[in-house]
């Protein structure tokens, strides 16, 4: 039986992100020390779980999940061209 | 307000890029800059505003129930979230200029300190309006769920571009 919190849609995606926080603080904190070095994978996880959390964050927090068609896309333009600057500028 | 939500996202994202271009620049001065700040602090303040969302969300299915007294009562417990952020963050402010690191200290510091010192003003803001919303949700006169939905979207940004600022500066590597 499900409790109420994992059928309250706010709880779960507070839960999710929450959790998603805990592994991102992990991959820096295995990667921290005396010297920092470039990590590629490392930086691929956090920018991932970065994403997972924007997005949870404006769909669910922010209700554009339910919001006109014009504002979904925004936000979704947002997201795309912001990770996809950062990943460009990361890589190159 | 999502015409000012909106303006700030792409202020916002323009910084983050900027961020990136110095970052590709100076890699190493902002590696090295980096282990410096407190991944645990930013975890945890990370954490602090994700509940502190969570409450206010919860506020405003409160509000739309006609449930004010939880509404309020949801809305102060993210209120109470947001003094708990700017408490740990003054706490990390004042950590790294006792060891020596300022605005001045390089290109890194720089944005930490502007960056983090923008969104902190963006934070108060929030409590203020968070403050808004619960004197009206008090008021019966006064009381609108558009006022309780369009308080917490602007709570929901401050949320939003702390999550990008953690994973920028704190632990991308």
């Amino acid at each position: 039986m499900r409790s109420s919190i994992a059928r309250d849609p706010v709880d779960f995606v507070w839960i999710a992100l929450s959790a998603v926080t805990a592994v991102s603080w992990a991959l820096g904190a295995a990667t921290d020390g005396s010297h920092l070095v470039t990590s590629v994978p490392t930086t691929l996880g956090v920018l991932a779980i970065a994403l997972l959390k924007a997005r949870g964050i404006i769909r669910y927090f922010m209700e554009v999940q339910t919001a006109p068609t014009w504002l979904r896309r925004f936000t979704d333009l947002w997201m795309v061209a912001l990770w996809g600057s950062i990943l460009t500028l990361y890589l190159a | 307000m999502w015409v000012f939500v909106l303006g700030d996202l792409i202020i916002f994202g323009t910084y983050f890029v900027i961020f990136m271009v110095e970052r590709s620049w100076h890699r190493d001065v902002f590696l090295e800059s980096q282990r410096h700040l407190n991944l645990g602090l930013g975890a945890v303040n990370t954490l602090v505003l994700l509940t502190s969302s969570r409450f206010v969300a919860q506020g405003v299915r409160a509000a739309r129930r006609n449930d004010n007294a939880h509404a309020v009562r949801l809305v102060l417990g993210g209120g109470l979230c947001g003094v708990l952020f700017l408490a740990i963050k003054s706490y990390e402010w004042a950590s790294e200029i006792a060891a020596g690191h300022t605005l001045a200290t390089n290109t890194f510091f720089t944005f930490y300190f502007m960056l983090t010192g923008v969104h902190l003003f963006h934070v108060v803001l929030g409590l203020v309006i968070l403050g808004v919303v619960v004197a009206d949700l008090k008021n019966p006169e006064l009381r609108r769920v558009s006022t309780v939905e369009a308080g917490a979207t602007y709570w929901h940004l401050v949320d939003l571009l702390w999550v990008v600022i953690f994973a920028l500066f704190y632990v991308l590597r």
